[in-house]
């Protein structure tokens, strides 16, 4: 059982995530890095940072971005409050429906996005696959 | 949390004098070449009223690019537009509503047009859809489909800020569409009703208008191929349609139009047709997922065409009406259809419809459906 957000969950992630055939196939033409941005519900204190390197179908880097470190620039960036992401990893939210209600933001090109739902669906469920405590 | 967006729509005959009431006094009406050769511009400006003052830009061909929509919109600016009117098929109204948000915000190109962020639309001037088919849907959707400039493929933009103020459906406006169109169109708005109903995004308002539409349809389509100037039953259809229309564009389409999409990005084939030719091989596969939502709907189709499955009864709809289920019916060549599968799966994977589909498919299941109706 992995803590989110935290090392030791991101590089899990990693792992299910390069070892899905269906993210593979998904993603095969996706090119771009993203930042996944947890902001804490009460709206104080700040916000934790998860990075993703995809290409190909492929997570080749990720990492957790530790408090007080400045995050990375990205391609993309979704962002939500924990509780949705809570949700998000349930199943209760789907990612593209979490943009069009509001409770997650999308920086970055949402044509682009548009094209990879079924990647951002296999994200997604891989994300719920990961054992996590919160 | 979901929303239902809707125009505030103006239905029945003589629908189209609602227009005169309208306090402005500009109207600028989007339409296609072929329609401005007809009687219906004359018609539409007629009911607004010839004190009025009137641009028409009919330069909008079958499958608008951005260069052709955007053609002449120094011009539209320079008018400054009070009404926005897209009057046609789905081509043309989706064209107004690039031309709407494009006249209002000077600094924008159509792929600015993103739910993401408020644009703030609405400030000089208001969107008005007169359908001229039933069946796209488009005067009830806040989406926009036009062909890439280079690439083969086709864009979707979105915004809530891009659905029409109005849809106004005047059955005058379809009397004259000819069988095929007729047929075609009916046959997408029937993809559209049964996607949504099935659609993980489904919701109670786009499940009432999808079963209210399905009924409209299919119990007067057949009575308007016999006789196309019957008012009373184009009206049901005209209606069903845009009821289809609100039911998908409030919970998505699946893979029928994953698949359909695909194919009219390679071949030039009505959209309608494309989307119905794979609906039967797509119900079938997501039985499983929706089957009591699916028997709901087989009951809504007329005794006589009734199946013991929603799949069967889709089939026997279709050939009863002439719509085309299989590649060689739709008058494509098969060889460079196979020759196309592969590209065609790999567009088809880009869809939202993969997400939004009841059940859940891969790229090995997209190209075995692209097979099955070979």
């Amino acid at each position: 059982m992995a803590k989110f957000p935290s090392d030791e969950w991101v590089s899990e992630y990693e792992r299910m995530i390069n070892q899905s055939e269906s993210y593979k196939e998904a993603g095969k033409t996706w090119e771009g890095d993203i930042l996944f941005v947890v902001k804490p519900d009460s709206g104080e204190g700040e916000p934790n940072y998860i990075y993703l390197d995809l290409h190909h179908g492929e997570c080749r880097s990720s990492r957790y971005v530790h408090p007080g470190e400045e995050p990375p620039k990205t391609q993309f960036r979704y962002i939500g409050k924990l509780g949705n992401w809570k949700k998000l990893m349930n199943g209760e939210i789907d990612p593209i429906q979490g943009i069009l209600t509001g409770k997650f933001k999308l920086e970055g090109s949402m044509m682009k996005i548009m094209r990879y739902t079924k990647a951002a669906k296999v994200m997604v469920d891989t994300v719920s696959k990961v054992p996590t405590e919160f | 949390m979901w929303f239902f967006r809707s125009p505030e729509v103006v239905f029945g005959e003589d629908s189209l004098s609602f227009l005169s009431n309208l306090d402005r006094e500009r109207f600028l009406i989007v339409t296609d070449r072929f329609l401005a050769t007809t009687t219906l511009p004359g018609l539409l400006k007629e009911s607004i009223g010839s004190n009025r003052q009137f641009m028409t830009f009919a330069g909008i061909g079958e499958e608008p690019n951005e260069d052709e929509i955007l053609s002449s919109i120094s011009d539209i600016r320079e008018f400054n537009p009070e009404v926005v009117i897209g009057m046609g098929g789905g081509s043309a109204i989706d064209s107004a509503k690039i031309i709407y948000a494009l006249n209002e915000r000077e600094d924008l190109t159509p792929f600015d047009i993103t739910p993401l962020e408020e644009i703030g639309l609405g400030k000089k001037s208001i969107l008005v859809a007169v359908p001229t088919t039933s069946g796209t849907g488009s005067d009830c959707s806040w989406a926009a489909v036009f062909s890439g400039s280079k690439e083969k493929r086709k864009n979707e933009v979105a915004s809530p800020e891009i659905l029409p103020r109005y849809s106004i459906l005047d059955p005058s406006m379809v009397l004259s569409l000819p069988p095929e169109q007729t047929r075609n169109t009916a046959t997408d708005a029937i993809t559209h009703a049964v996607e949504a109903y099935g659609s993980h995004w489904r919701n109670p308002y786009s499940d009432a208008m999808a079963e209210k539409s399905l009924e409209l349809i299919t119990g007067s389509l057949t009575e308007v191929i016999e006789d196309p100037t019957n008012v009373f039953h184009r009206g049901n259809v005209h209606v069903g349609a845009s009821m289809a229309g609100m039911a998908f564009s409030n919970s998505q389409v699946g893979l029928a139009h994953a698949l359909g999409h695909a194919l009219g990005a390679r071949f030039r084939i009505a959209h309608g047709k494309a989307v119905g030719l794979f609906l039967p091989s797509v119900v079938k596969f997501n039985y499983g997922a929706v089957k009591e939502r699916y028997d709901r709907l087989n009951m809504i189709f007329p005794k006589k065409f009734r199946k013991e499955s929603l799949d069967r009864t889709l089939t026997s709809y279709f050939l009863a009406i002439g719509q085309a289920v299989s590649v060689k019916s739709a008058g494509l060549d098969g060889n460079e259809y196979a020759l196309l599968i592969d590209e065609m799966t790999d567009l088809a994977m880009e869809s939202t419809g993969v997400l939004t589909n009841p059940a859940d498919s891969d790229k090995g299941r997209l190209k075995e459906f692209f097979g099955e109706v070979i």
